[in-house]
Formats: C-alpha cells, sequence, structure tokens
C-alpha cells in the first residue's frame, strides 16, 4: 500500500518554505517530488530599486545564519563593476569575519544534528560555544546576527592590539573544545551509529546532481570556491579542503567539524599577517556598465551572485542563487530510497533554517485519502524510538 | 570506544557557575561598536539629505518648515530603522557628525508610533573642517542630552 506524505510548504524542518511529497511503501521513500516558490520575497525586484550602498544591507538579510555570506559575494561583484579595490587590511578583515562566520554556522550545524539524533547534550554544549564566537563576532563588529561590516570598497570598522589578543584568546578555547568534539565522536557508538549509513549520496550522484558545499565534499568531491576560483585572499592564505569518503550524514557532520579546524587556521594566519593601513577607500556611486558573476564558498556551499550594472546608481539585475537551492536535486535523490524515519536527519544534513512555522506533517492515505496530522517533535520521537529499537551497528566506526 | 564519554563533562558542569545571565536584573554591556538606535544632533544638521538617500530602510524622512527661514523637520521612523548605520557613515559633517548611534538596545514598544522621533531646526552652514573644532564640542554635549 503506498501512502503520500506532504511535507511543507511551512515546516520546520526545511530551510525555506518548500513542498515536499514522499510516496512511501511501509517505511520506505519511494518517491520524492519536490515544490518550490513558496518564499517568494521580492528581494531581487527589490535590489533593482536600492542603490549599490543600500543594496548590502538588502542581501545582508537574506539569510540570518549566513548574512555575511551574501553581503560579502554582492560586494565582491560590486567592487568589481564599479572598479575599485579595497585595501588589504580592509579584504584581511572581510575574511576573518566570513571565517567567524563558518565557525559560528558549523557549530549551529553540529549542535542541530546532535539535536536531532536524539543527543541533545551535544546541542547544548556546541551552542554554549558558539557564544564564544558569537561573542567575538560581536566585539568586531558592534552586532551579533547582521554584522554590517562590509561596504563598497572595504570594511566598516577595525580592530585593534586588545581586540586581536580577545579574538585568538577566544580561537584557543574553540580549538580546544572542537577536538573534544572530535574525540566524543570517536568514543560515542550510539551517535556515530545513527549518522552511519543515512542518505548515502554517491561521488557519481553528487557530481550529476551538482550537489555544492559540505554535501559534495562529503561524498569525496574536493570542490571549494577558496580553492577552485579564489578571491586573492585565499591564495595567501594557506588550508586544506575538507574531504569525507563516507557519503552519508556521517561525512557531512566529519567535513564539517574539519572545516572548523581549517577556518581557526586560516583566522590565526589573518590575524598574523594583518597588514597595517586604511581599512576603506571610497566608492563612486554610478558602476559602468558591465556584469559580473561572483561566487562565494558560503557555509553550506556556493553562493552565486550575477550582478548587471546598466551605467546608473542602481544595479539592473541581481541574481541570488543561494546554496541550498544547488542542494536540492541531490536532497531529493537520497531521500529516494531513505526511511521516513530519517528524514529530518537528512533535512538536517543540507543545513536547514528551523523557521518555526508549522510543526505538523500530514500523513495521507493514499487510497482512502484519510488524513493524519503529525507535529514535528513527533516525528522526531518516532524517528529516535526507531533507532533506539535497532541492534547497533557494530563494525561503523569514527571514521578519523 | 566506550560508553557514556559525555559523563565526565557532565560532572564538571555541576560545580561550574551558569553560563547565562540574570537578566533583566543585570545588563551585560553593549561593545564598542554597537549600533543601537541614530539620533540627530540638530544644531550640525546642514541637511544634505546624503542619509535620507542612503538609509536601505527608507527610515529616514526630511522635510522643508518653512523655506525662508531654512527650517527642517527631520523625522526618524525607528519602526522601519534597521539599525546598520549607514547614516552615520553616510554624514559628511566634521569633526562631529550630525548623526550618531546611541547604545539602547531595549527599544520595544506597544505602537510603533511610539517610536517615531522627529527634530525641528535651522539649516546649519557647512562649516570648514579647520575650523570648527573648538566652538562645535560643547555644542554636541548639550545635544545628546536634549537627544537621547
Amino acid at each position: 500500500m503506498k501512502f503520500q506524505i506532504p511535507i511543507g510548504p511551512q515546516h520546520p524542518a526545511l530551510k525555506e518554505p518548500i513542498s515536499i511529497r514522499l510516496t512511501v511503501e511501509g517505511e520506505v521513500i519511494k518517491d520524492a517530488d519536490l515544490r518550490l516558490g513558496y518564499n517568494h520575497r521580492g528581494v531581487e525586484k527589490l535590489a533593482e530599486e536600492k542603490s549599490w550602498i543600500q543594496n548590502i544591507y538588502l542581501c545582508e538579510r537574506i539569510c540570518g545564519i549566513c548574512s555575511h555570506s551574501h553581503a560579502t559575494c554582492f560586494v565582491q561583484g560590486a567592487e568589481k563593476l564599479l572598479e575599485i579595490e579595497p585595501p588589504r587590511r580592509g579584504v584581511y578583515l572581510r575574511y576573518l569575519v566570513s571565517e567567524l562566520e563558518r565557525i559560528h554556522s558549523h557549530l549551529l550545524w553540529l549542535g542541530v544534528a546532535g539535536h536531532e539524533a536524539g543527543f541533545d547534550t551535544f546541542f547544548m554544549y556546541t551552542w554554549r560555544d558558539r557564544e564564544v564566537v558569537m561573542d567575538l563576532l560581536e566585539m568586531i563588529s558592534g552586532n551579533r546576527v547582521h554584522y554590517a561590516i562590509n561596504t563598497l570598497g572595504g570594511v566598516r570598522r577595525d580592530i585593534d592590539e586588545t581586540l586581536r589578543g580577545k579574538i585568538l584568546e577566544g580561537l584557543a578555547v574553540l580549538k580546544a573544545r572542537s577536538e573534544y568534539y572530535f574525540k566524543i565522536g570517536a568514543a560515542e557508538p550510539t551517535f556515530v551509529a545513527r549518522l552511519a549509513g543515512v542518505g548515502p549520496l554517491t561521488k557519481q550522484q553528487a557530481m550529476d546532481y551538482c550537489a555544492v558545499g559540505p554535501m559534495a565534499r562529503a561524498s569525496g568531491i574536493d570542490r571549494d570556491v577558496r580553492k577552485n576560483d579564489p578571491h586573492d585572499f585565499y591564495n595567501e592564505v594557506e588550508f586544506d579542503v575538507a574531504t569525507a569518503d563516507s557519503c552519508d550524514v556521517l561525512g557531512r557532520t566529519i567535513v564539517r567539524i574539519k572545516e572548523l579546524f581549517e577556518s581557526y587556521k586560516i583566522c590565526e594566519q589573518i590575524l598574523q599577517k594583518l597588514p597595517d593601513g586604511p581599512i576603506a577607500v571610497k566608492a563612486p556611486r554610478r558602476a559602468k556598465p558591465g556584469e559580473v558573476v561572483s561566487r562565494y564558498e558560503a557555509p553550506r556551499g556556493e553562493n552565486i551572485h550575477y550582478i548587471v550594472a546598466n551605467g546608473s546608481d542602481k544595479p539592473e539585475r541581481l541574481k541570488v542563487r543561494a546554496p541550498t537551492l544547488a542542494n536540492y536535486p541531490a536532497t531529493i535523490e537520497i531521500l529516494k530510497h531513505g526511511f521516513i524515519a530519517d528524514v529530518p536527519l537528512i533535512f538536517a544534513a543540507i543545513d536547514p533554517c528551523i523557521c518555526c512555522a508549522e510543526r505538523s506533517v500530514e500523513l495521507v492515505d493514499a487510497r482512502s485519502g484519510e488524513e493524519r496530522t503529525l507535529r514535528f517533535s513527533d516525528l522526531r520521537r518516532m524517528a529516535n524510538d526507531r533507532a533506539r529499537s535497532l541492534s547497533l551497528q557494530r563494525n561503523v566506526a569514527w571514521p578519523l | 570506544m566506550k560508553i557514556a564519554a559525555f559523563l565526565p563533562e557532565l560532572f564538571r558542569h555541576l560545580f561550574k557557575k551558569p553560563a547565562t545571565l540574570d537578566y533583566p536584573f543585570k545588563k551585560i554591556a553593549v561593545p564598542k561598536d554597537f549600533r543601537g538606535t541614530p539620533f540627530l544632533h540638530p544644531e550640525l544638521c546642514i541637511v544634505c539629505k546624503a542619509c535620507e538617500r542612503d538609509c536601505p530602510a527608507e527610515a529616514i524622512e526630511i522635510t522643508s518648515v518653512n523655506e525662508a527661514e531654512k527650517r527642517f523637520r527631520m523625522t526618524i521612523h525607528n519602526d522601519r530603522c534597521i539599525h546598520c548605520a549607514q547614516c552615520v557613515d553616510s554624514c559628511p559633517t566634521t569633526p562631529v557628525k550630525a548623526m550618531e548611534m546611541d547604545t539602547l538596545h531595549e527599544i520595544a514598544a506597544f505602537d510603533r508610533h511610539d517610536l517615531k522621533k522627529s527634530w525641528e531646526y535651522v539649516r546649519a552652514l557647512p562649516k570648514r573642517p579647520v575650523a570648527t573644532p573648538a566652538p562645535v564640542k560643547p555644542a554636541a554635549e548639550t545635544a545628546v542630552k536634549s537627544g537621547a
């Protein structure tokens, strides 16, 4: 007997309001169907009516977690169109905030993964440690969520020696904590067993469906904008692209933990090499006609802004491709052979925003049309009950 | 592999101080560069309207009250303000900016119209940056008191 389960359009498991219809046979998902277009905010149209400088703040508000990613992506492109070169110190500070944001985003994700796997202690600890990096960001930029540190031609806030010392202190704390989480993963067999083998995506599939970010890297593809098509800055620092070969949610966890260490490394190098000088140059108000594609490696994957200028003080077109959109086709493929019980974990693995809009999943009997509503917390409970009742996978190991 | 590797960490936390703050009773200081609510030093404003033009939220409104006397009214719609401080960056007055951010962060109100703030003033003349420092300073201090 086949059932159809609609998830969304408003659902806390999804980053944006999208609708996913799952056709299930028993517990196994046979087919998944994706519907987009519920979250039309008019950002792109609005961007055409705002000046270059106003658009930085608009782009910053596309996402609450990777706010700096969108702003930086836009500013990178806009600076090319306006033909200005930000000073070295400005660039260093901009990417310092980028890497700190990556740390905060990955720590947040680790907590969410722990929560979805029923490991709430892990969730509490990572989120407490995330406060350290949030405080650093607040000290640098002034605010916690929307840092508003970018401006056309540089950054708006400078750091001094005391703040530099504080950032290094904070990084030392975070490094120690991350190493502890690393060990916990290896020592906690229940956590590893829950994540291993869930949501398989082979290397070939990841290639075919153009997965980006940690999704692709967990399938063994070393695709990272910071290495492949980097801004000049990333050629000046040393870091590795974190990959894993296990092709499952465990691999995506590993990739993110490894990336944390790479980001600490980059931050330390930035603070060591921080050049002196001004932090910003004055930007013209009008850009010459032209177009630019700006790529940026956000914590969730590759972020693309396509900007067209027509010679006025406003962009003619701004197209935003957020990393989650690129990961949807791969997610559908993953879902096709999974269990309903793994749906929350698979969604969590693409790093969604929990938007707290609707907390129900409706189970519809495809034959009789009978409907049953489940809250998301029930679904999570069912998922974890199922995982608990299974015998432990004895042969899985922490792959590091 | 060992089971419950978290236990030592758990016990350690029994003897630690809470990570949270007793908020309404104890307040945490805001950082140096915190962006609160924008306010105006009316005697410094030269009505160049740079802040009005650059505000991403269109929260600043400058209207002319009396053309002959050069009286203007600036209204800041704090219900629309996104606290980005672009108005402060855009303000060209030197050495003290006519627009500034305060450090208040508990700014909730029951009615959005209560958040509106306005100033009526005579336009200041643009001054040369070198000649001004001494007379401007005390004026700025009084403005903070009346504006806050």
